[in-house]
C-alpha cells in the first residue's frame, strides 16, 4: 500500500501514520490472497443456480457468527482489532495539551472538532472532491477492469502471465514517482490541478487491484451458466442481465471497494497532480500532522477514515453473508 | 497575454481583482495560522470583491516547485499559472529569485499601505541576503527564541548562550535534539551557533568568506560530532520538523523546543500544542531575526487580487490583530510603528503590553537580534550537516 502513496511520508512530515494509512493497508493486505468468489450468487441466479454451488457452510442461516461460541469470538477478536486503532485517535480528538504521561486527557475539549468541521474549515470541501475523485476512479477502473477481468480470469491465452505482470507493474513502482513523471505531461495537457487529473494518476495504483480482482471473481465465476441459459433460448441482454450479472456483482462490488479506497488514500500523487488546487483528505491531513496540533490531526484523521469503514461496513452488510466466504471457497 | 497590473493606479487593480480569487499557497501546519487567515482576511477581502483559496502546503518548497515546474512546462505567461501568491522567505526566496520565477515589476513599492513599511531597514530590504528589490511584500517578522518548561528546569539552570548549551547536553544525556536541517528551525539553530563561534554574524550578511567559512564550519561540525551521542537516541536520529519537537518536548521526552513568535508562545499554550508552564527564552550571544514576505509567481493568473491580498495585510488593524496570540498567531509586525498615527501605534502597544511571561519582552529580543544571513551560508551549513551529521562522514 505504501507503494502508492498512502502511508510514503513526504518531508517534513513523521507523525504517526494517519488512520487511513494504518486500516487500508489492513484491508489491503488481505486482498493480496488471491481473490475468490462469491459464495452464493445474488437471488436472482437463485434459479438457474448449478450443482457444485451453495455449498451448506455458505448457505447456513442466520449469517455468520449465530450458533457457533467460537465463530462470535473470533468475530468480536476481529472488530476490535480493527477498532482499537482508532480509540487513541477519538481520545486524542477530544483532547487539549494531551501529552504524556496522561493515560487519559486531563483536559476535554471538543476545539479540535470545531476547528475540523468549521463551515470554512476546508474540511467539507475536501470531503466532496475526495468523494468524486474515489467516486470517479471507481467508476472508470471498473468499465476497465470488468472486460479485463473476464479475459484474464476465463481464456487462457499465450502471455497470460506476462500480461498480468504488466498489469501489476503500477503497484511496484512507487506512486510518487509516477505522478511526477506524468505531471509535466499532465501540464501541457491543462489537465494538472483539476479533478479529471486527479482521478487519471489515481487510476494508476488503483487499476491493477480492481483488474486483478475482478479476474478472481470471473475466474471462480461458473460462467458455463451462461452456455445453459443461451441454450435455453436466453438473448445475449437475458443472459447479461440475469445470468452474468448476479453471478458477479458481489464480487465487482468488492473490487469496486478496493477501487475506492485506494483512491480514497492517496496523497503523494494528489499532492503532485493536483498541485493544491485540489485538496483531498489526505492533503488536509498530511498538511495537518505537519503541524504540531495532534488533536486536530486526530480529528482530520478519523473524518478521513470513518467514510472509509463505513463504506466498508455496508458493502458487508448489502453483500450479507457473502462477504465472509471471500477467500474460503475453492 | 495579460499585462500584469501596476499597483500606482490602485483602483484599476482593485477594479481588476474585483470577481477573482485569490490562490494563496501557504505553510498548513498550524491551524490557528490557518483559521486566522481564513475568519480575519476572508471577510476582509470578501468585501474587496476577491475570494480566498488558502491552499494549505505541507512544505513551502512544494509550491515553489510547482510554479518551476509550471514555468519549465511553457505555462511562463502571465495569467497561466495555479498560484497567485506564496508564503515564503529565505531559500525559497532566493530559489524564486535565482530562477526568475517572481512578478518582478516593483509592486511591493507601490502598494497603498507599502507607505506603512520602512523599505530602508536592511531587515526588510534583504532577505537571505538577496536584495528583495520589492519583488515580495513583507507579511509579518520572526525571530529565532528557545522555549524551555517552567516546570521541569528552573530558569536559572537555562542555558543562556550555545557554549553554555554544549556543557547543558553533555550534563543531560538524551534530553536534547533539534529539527534536521534542512527544517527551518534546524537551520537557524546551526547558523546562530556558526554566529556565536564566528563571533561577528553581521559579516555574514552580505559576503562570503570561503576560509573563514571553512574554519569556523569545521569547529562547529567537530563540535556537534562530539556531542551527538549526548543528543537525543544518541544523535543517531533527529526530528524532521518543528512540529516533532514540539512534540517531544511536550511529552516529556526533551526539555527545549524553539520557537519563531515575537508576540510569544501563548497560542500554542492555548492549541495546547505545548504545556501550560512552557516560557520562552533568549540566547544572550544572539538569536536570528527576520522578515517574512508574500511573493507573486511571474505567471499568476490572478496577480491583481494577490496584490491585493498582500496590500490588505499591512493594513495596521489587522498587523495588531495577528501579534495578539489571543486571535491564534503572535506574529511580528511587518510596518513600521514610526509610520503609524497614535491611534494606529496604540493598538500596537496594547497587544505588546498584554503578553505577559509567554513572551520575551520586545525590548529583550531586540537587544539580542541578529540579521538573516546570505542564503550561501545556510545552503552550506545544510549540505555540511548532511554530510557530516546525518550521513556521519568525517571532514
Amino acid at each position: 500500500m505504501s507503494a502508492h502513496g498512502t502511508g510514503t511520508p513526504t518531508p517534513g512530515s513523521t507523525v504517526g501514520s494517519p488512520p487511513a494509512a494504518s486500516s487500508l493497508p489492513q484491508t489491503g493486505r488481505r486482498s493480496a490472497s488471491p481473490p475468490t468468489p462469491i459464495g452464493r450468487p445474488g437471488p436472482a441466479a437463485a434459479g438457474v443456480e448449478g450443482p457444485g454451488r451453495g455449498s451448506p457452510g455458505h448457505g447456513r442461516p442466520g449469517g455468520p457468527g449465530h450458533g457457533r461460541p467460537g465463530t462470535t469470538v473470533a468475530a468480536a477478536a476481529l472488530v476490535a482489532l480493527l477498532l482499537l486503532p482508532f480509540l487513541p485517535l477519538v481520545l486524542t480528538s477530544l483532547s487539549r495539551g494531551y501529552f504524556h504521561p496522561q493515560i487519559l486527557p486531563e483536559t476535554w475539549s471538543l476545539r479540535a472538532w470545531r476547528l475540523v468541521l468549521a463551515p470554512g474549515a476546508g474540511t467539507w470541501v475536501a470531503l466532496r472532491d475526495s468523494l468524486m475523485v474515489a467516486a470517479g476512479v471507481t467508476l472508470v477502473s471498473l468499465v476497465v477492469a470488468v472486460p479485463a477481468g473476464r479475459v484474464l480470469g476465463t481464456r487462457a491465452f499465450r502471455g497470460r502471465r506476462v500480461v498480468e505482470v504488466v498489469v501489476l507493474l503500477p503497484v511496484l513502482v512507487p506512486g510518487i514517482a509516477v505522478a511526477i513523471g506524468l505531471h509535466v505531461t499532465f501540464l501541457r495537457l491543462g489537465l494538472a490541478g483539476t479533478l479529471p487529473g486527479v482521478v487519471l494518476v489515481h487510476l494508476v495504483p488503483a487499476t491493477p487491484y480492481v483488474v486483478l480482482l475482478s479476474a478472481g471473481v470471473f475466474a471462480n465465476a461458473d460462467l458455463g451458466l451462461e452456455d445453459q441459459a443461451r441454450t435455453l433460448g436466453a438473448n445475449r441482454r437475458q443472459v447479461a442481465w440475469s445470468v452474468t450479472r448476479p453471478l458477479v456483482a458481489p464480487g465487482l462490488a468488492v473490487a469496486a471497494l478496493f477501487g475506492f479506497l485506494v483512491s480514497w488514500g492517496q496523497y503523494a500523487t494528489t499532492l503532485v497532480v493536483g498541485g493544491g488546487r485540489v485538496v483531498t483528505l489526505p492533503i488536509l491531513l498530511f498538511a495537518s500532522a505537519a503541524g504540531g496540533d495532534t488533536a486536530v490531526t486526530a480529528a482530520t484523521a478519523l473524518v478521513h477514515a470513518l467514510p472509509a469503514v463505513g463504506l466498508l461496513v455496508v458493502t458487508a452488510r448489502i453483500l450479507g453473508r457473502d462477504v465472509p466466504t471471500l477467500g474460503g471457497a475453492r | 497575454m495579460v499585462a500584469a497590473p501596476d499597483p500606482r493606479d490602485w483602483p484599476a487593480v482593485l477594479a481588476a481583482a474585483d470577481g477573482t480569487t485569490v490562490d494563496l499557497h501557504m505553510w498548513g501546519g498550524s491551524t490557528e495560522i490557518n483559521t486566522f487567515v481564513d475568519e480575519v482576511y476572508g471577510p476582509a477581502l470578501a468585501e474587496l470583491g476577491v475570494r480566498l483559496n488558502r491552499v494549505p502546503v505541507a512544505d513551502t518548497a512544494d509550491a515553489v516547485n510547482t510554479v518551476l515546474g509550471e514555468l519549465e512546462a511553457g505555462r511562463t505567461d502571465p495569467g497561466s499559472g495555479a498560484i497567485d501568491l506564496i508564503w515564503l522567505n529565505g531559500e525559497n526566496f532566493a530559489t524564486m529569485r535565482q530562477a526568475d520565477a517572481l512578478l518582478a515589476t516593483g509592486w511591493a513599492e507601490h502598494l497603498p499601505n507599502a507607505a506603512l513599511v520602512d523599505w530602508d531597514d536592511p531587515a526588510v530590504a534583504f532577505d537571505a541576503g538577496r536584495p528583495v528589490a520589492f519583488t515580495t511584500s513583507p507579511w509579518g517578522s520572526a525571530q529565532f527564541q528557545f522555549v524551555a518548561d517552567t516546570a521541569r528546569t528552573p530558569a536559572q539552570e537555562l542555558p543562556r548562550s550555545y557554549a553554555e548549551l554544549s556543557v547543558w547536553i553533555r550534563e543531560r544525556p538524551g534530553r536534547f535534539t533539534y529539527p534536521a536541517p534542512p527544517a527551518f528551525h534546524g537551520t537557524r539553530f546551526l547558523t546562530q551557533w556558526f554566529h556565536e563561534l564566528d563571533g561577528d554574524s553581521d559579516a555574514w550578511v552580505e559576503e562570503f568568506d570561503e576560509d573563514r567559512y571553512t574554519e569556523v564550519a569545521g569547529e562547529l561540525f567537530a563540535l556537534l560530532e562530539e556531542l551527538a551521542p549526548a543528543l537525543w537516541r544518541g544523535g543517531v536520529t533527529y526530528p524532521n520538523e518543528i512540529a516533532d519537537l514540539d512534540r517531544l518536548f511536550a511529552n516529556g521526552e526533551v526539555d527545549l523546543t524553539f520557537t519563531q513568535l515575537p508576540a510569544g508562545i501563548g497560542a500554542n499554550i492555548d492549541a495546547g500544542v505545548l504545556p501550560a508552564t512552557a516560557r520562552p527564552f533568549v540566547f544572550d550571544t544572539g538569536t536570528i531575526g527576520d522578515h517574512h514576505y508574500l511573493a507573486i509567481p511571474l505567471n499568476a493568473a490572478d496577480a491583481a487580487a494577490a496584490m491585493v491580498f498582500a496590500d490588505l495585510v499591512l493594513d495596521p488593524a489587522l498587523q495588531a490583530a495577528k501579534l495578539d496570540p489571543v486571535n491564534g498567531w503572535g506574529d511580528g509586525i511587518a510596518i513600521s510603528p514610526d509610520r503609524l498615527d497614535a491611534g494606529q501605534r496604540a493598538a500596537i502597544d496594547a497587544v505588546t503590553a498584554g503578553l505577559g511571561d509567554e513572551a520575551v519582552p520586545p525590548a529583550e529580543l531586540e537587544a539580542v537580534r541578529t540579521s538573516n544571513p546570505l542564503a550561501e551560508l545556510t545552503i552550506r551549513l545544510e549540505a555540511d550537516w548532511d554530510r557530516r551529521i546525518r550521513q556521519g562522514r568525517g571532514g
